[in-house]
């Protein structure tokens, strides 16, 4: 038993981190606020030059053979810089999502694309009803010839504007199946949805009788579902390990302030009433460490608790980085509330993954199943 | 990173939950000497003072075995041994600091529950700010002598021996002027009064101490230097039995959920309200996050590292824990959970208090009100994290400079 990085995951960490801390500085962040793509191309191939866009690939698909832990490592640095880019998207929802289910040639075709930058996927997830299970889709797609017809409204698509491939459950004759479909396609309409962290993109996706080929079903049709709830489990742990970033983010700047900042005389990190919320902000952020490493070593594992220990980190981590951030404000004061000022980055960023494949309602509801059996 | 045991320490639990099945007494411990029974077969077995060097008795075992073993006996529900505070912190200061004579005439005994130990620290006026404590020790040539009042004094009422506190110089700073001592509690002079708690039991008692005599061959370190080592010994309080406690926990929450399962509400079982469900969810969830941590602290101490002020985050973080958890359990538990007798059977808690009585659920949540305030109150942790973890700079404090009194 040993629950600490290896060297390599250290010094993948410190690469990350060295990477960003050079390439995407808080300037770089709200220098891609009004770029239209939203990220910066020339970064995005130096991390694939890096190998951080294969992570979780095997070798053979262009990829760095590494898992879960690694992948957490690489995104809670993502958070920690309030990366603008479609990394979670396209790495975990498309690539993670392919390489759980896709086929040979799906995965011949999209991970060593992926992983080299050259192309961008993401999935389509959730619907009008805010629903993240599954279960909810209400998308049809019919037999036409050879494939099928699409048909629905998707919300809150990320990064669908710059995505080459969307993964889109509909409901098909045989029952819930997972699409490839492009969304530069006729019948595919893209509106942009703007939200409060201006380093995040979305979209609302509506099909009309997007036609897709044979080849476009990932996995069995009718057989999407056990696909799609670990695809969510997964992405809620990645989803984690940024806000994770965020919130380490925020503490470490509200300790730096409290330390310089000073009022009646003294550093205010003096006064036991910040020092406590420091320290209460610390002792959260090191939970959701144990929250976040140990549920992405149980999914790379297949340990038993794998699936209950990815909704705990969910819903304990949406709700601790929640606080960190909004503490931070708090530690900072006035200035914390600026534009001007970076907390509001990373502060933001958190927010906008709190419900992001599952609030922590959602997840707590998973739990309770998991310990009390269904209602 | 890898979470799963290692096939030694798999084999090794099998050894020890056989044993366990074995030996695990079948009727309730009524009695000291039914419980210094059961101490003294663990011992024998060898799962006491594990971690204490083979040449005091101990087993030089790793964390990770005494951690196993404690978490089998937890999952067993076994009844707790007896001399907590002689194992689990006065042993091991005097395997650290005691000399040579001291670990020869008082380890033995300790482990094998020969000697009951308790702690003699805190003081009426000297609780967080344990180093304003009065208590003093005057300097006799050969021996010294003893005149104060402790309190929260646990197992001081079946203590035969204590590790004692004691201003040995006022003059100076008041961390500097204490010394650690050994001092025999069956003498004239030292007087033992239990506290009854508000659990109605009493694990803590008063120490009126009025011309008691120790020895110099019992002074634990140097002359002044007790400050330095009760803070080694306030280390010992926290960690290592992480794991254990989080496996009670677990067995708790088991029979909470079964008790939500009968309790109705709206007609129909409280386990199904949505509410009851978010709650239960997020207990599991911060109960399992401190599994996780506890999982951690384990790495650390199998690296041979000491937590050092990490364990403050882990202290804090599970005894702040343990209240929300028996909160929701009265919540869920509404009358019931009040009671401290006539439940019906399948709502009651059965719990080891180590004073040979069967716990309630009434008694643990009255129980973890003490959490947050023994070995460190919560306020004192967050001190601790922020000065000693963060680097937040100290308060501007009149106690840090001049003499104690």
């Amino acid at each position: 038993m040993n629950f600490s990085f290896s060297e390599d995951q250290v010094l993948l960490r410190n690469s990350v981190r060295a990477f960003l801390d050079e390439q995407c500085k808080p300037a770089h962040v709200r220098a891609m606020m009004h770029d239209p793509r939203g990220y910066d191309p020339g970064l995005w191939s130096e991390m694939a030059k890096l190998g951080w866009l294969g992570l979780p690939f095997p070798e053979k698909h262009g990829g760095a053979g590494l898992g879960m832990v690694e992948l957490a490592i690489a995104i809670e640095e993502l958070g920690r810089a309030a990366y603008p880019g479609p990394y979670l998207p396209s790495v975990v929802l498309g690539g993670v999502g392919l390489l759980l289910g896709g086929s040979g040639g799906q995965k011949d075709t999209w991970l060593p694309a992926i992983a080299s930058g050259e192309k961008r996927a993401t999935a389509a997830l959730i619907e009008e009803t805010l629903d993240w299970d599954p279960a909810s889709t209400t998308a049809t797609a019919v037999r036409s010839g050879d494939g099928w017809k699409v048909s629905g409204l998707k919300r809150f698509v990320p990064w669908a504007h710059v995505a080459d491939v969307v993964l889109v459950p509909a409901r098909g004759p045989e029952g819930l199946s997972l699409f490839l479909v492009d969304p530069r396609q006729a019948g595919v309409t893209l509106s942009r949805m703007v939200g409060i962290d201006l380093g995040s993109r979305w979209s609302e996706l509506r099909l009309e009788n997007v036609g897709v080929g044979a080849n476009a079903v990932v996995g069995q049709p009718g057989g999407a579902g056990p696909l799609l709830e670990a695809l969510l489990r997964r992405a809620a742990v990645c989803a984690s390990a940024e806000m994770l970033g965020a919130a380490r983010r925020c503490v470490d700047m509200s300790v730096e302030y409290a330390k310089v900042r000073e009022q009646f005389g003294q550093p205010i990190g003096s006064f036991q009433a910040i020092r406590h919320r420091c320290a209460e902000m610390l002792l959260e952020t090191e939970n959701s460490h144990s929250a976040v490493y140990y549920a992405a070593w149980a999914l790379e594992a297949g340990a038993e608790d794998a699936a209950v220990a990815a909704s705990i980190c969910k819903s304990y981590v949406s709700e601790s980085a929640r606080r960190a951030c909004g503490d931070a404000i708090q530690v900072h004061g006035g200035i914390g509330f600026t534009w001007e000022y970076d907390l509001h980055l990373y502060m933001k960023r958190a927010k906008a993954l709190e419900p992001l494949f599952g609030d922590a309602e959602f997840h707590r509801e998973l739990v309770a199943r998991h310990v009390a059996g269904a209602r | 990173m890898d979470l799963n045991y290692t096939a030694e320490d798999t084999a090794f639990r099998k050894k020890v939950r056989a044993w366990l099945e074995q030996n695990l007494p079948r009727t309730p411990i009524r009695t000291l000497d039914e419980r210094r029974a059961w101490h003294r077969k663990l011992c024998e077995a060898g799962y006491l003072g594990m971690g204490w060097p083979k040449a005091y008795g101990g087993g030089d075992a790793r964390p990770m075995e005494q951690a196993i073993v404690a978490d089998e006996l937890a999952r067993a529900c076994a009844p707790a041994p007896t001399n907590a505070l002689g194992l689990g912190i006065v042993g091991p200061t005097i395997v650290v600091h005691g000399t040579e004579a001291q670990k020869k005439r008082y380890l033995r005994k300790i482990l094998m529950a020969e000697e009951l130990w308790c702690q003699l620290y805190s003081e009426p006026n000297a609780g967080s700010d344990l180093a304003a404590l009065r208590a003093s020790a005057e300097d006799r040539g050969d021996h010294f002598i003893v005149n104060g009042q402790k309190t929260w004094t646990s197992a001081g009422s079946i203590a035969d021996w204590g590790l004692l506190l004691a201003r040995t110089d006022p003059a100076v700073a008041k961390h500097k002027g204490i010394t650690c001592l050994l001092m025999n509690m069956r003498q004239p002079g030292v007087e033992v009064r239990p506290l009854k708690q508000i659990t109605g039991s009493s694990e803590f008692s008063e120490v009126f101490m009025t011309n008691a005599r120790v020895e110099k061959s019992d002074q634990v370190g140097r002359l002044g230097e007790g400050w330095a080592i009760a803070q080694t010994t306030l280390g010992y309080e926290r960690g290592g039995r992480a794991l254990a406690r989080i496996t009670s926990y677990a067995s708790q929450y088991g029979r909470l959920v079964e008790a939500a399962r009968r309790i109705r509400r709206h007609g129909r079982p409280l386990v199904d309200d949505p509410i009851i469900r978010q709650k239960l969810g997020r207990i599991w969830a911060e109960l399992e996050v401190e599994r996780y941590g506890a999982l951690r602290m384990l790495t650390l101490l199998e690296r041979g590292e000491h937590p050092g002020a990490g364990g403050s985050l882990s202290k804090l973080s599970y005894s702040e824990f343990e209240k929300r958890f028996m909160e929701l359990a009265m919540e869920i538990l509404g009358p019931y959970g009040q009671l401290t007798e006539g439940a019906p059977e399948e709502l009651r808690l059965e719990i080891d208090t180590a004073v040979g009585e069967q716990g309630t659920w009434a008694y643990a949540f009255l129980w973890s009100r003490a959490g947050t305030i023994y070995a460190g109150s919560s306020e004192i942790q967050k001190n601790v994290i922020g000065e000693r973890i963060l680097g937040l700079p100290k308060e501007t404090r009149a106690d840090r400079v001049g003499g104690a009194r």
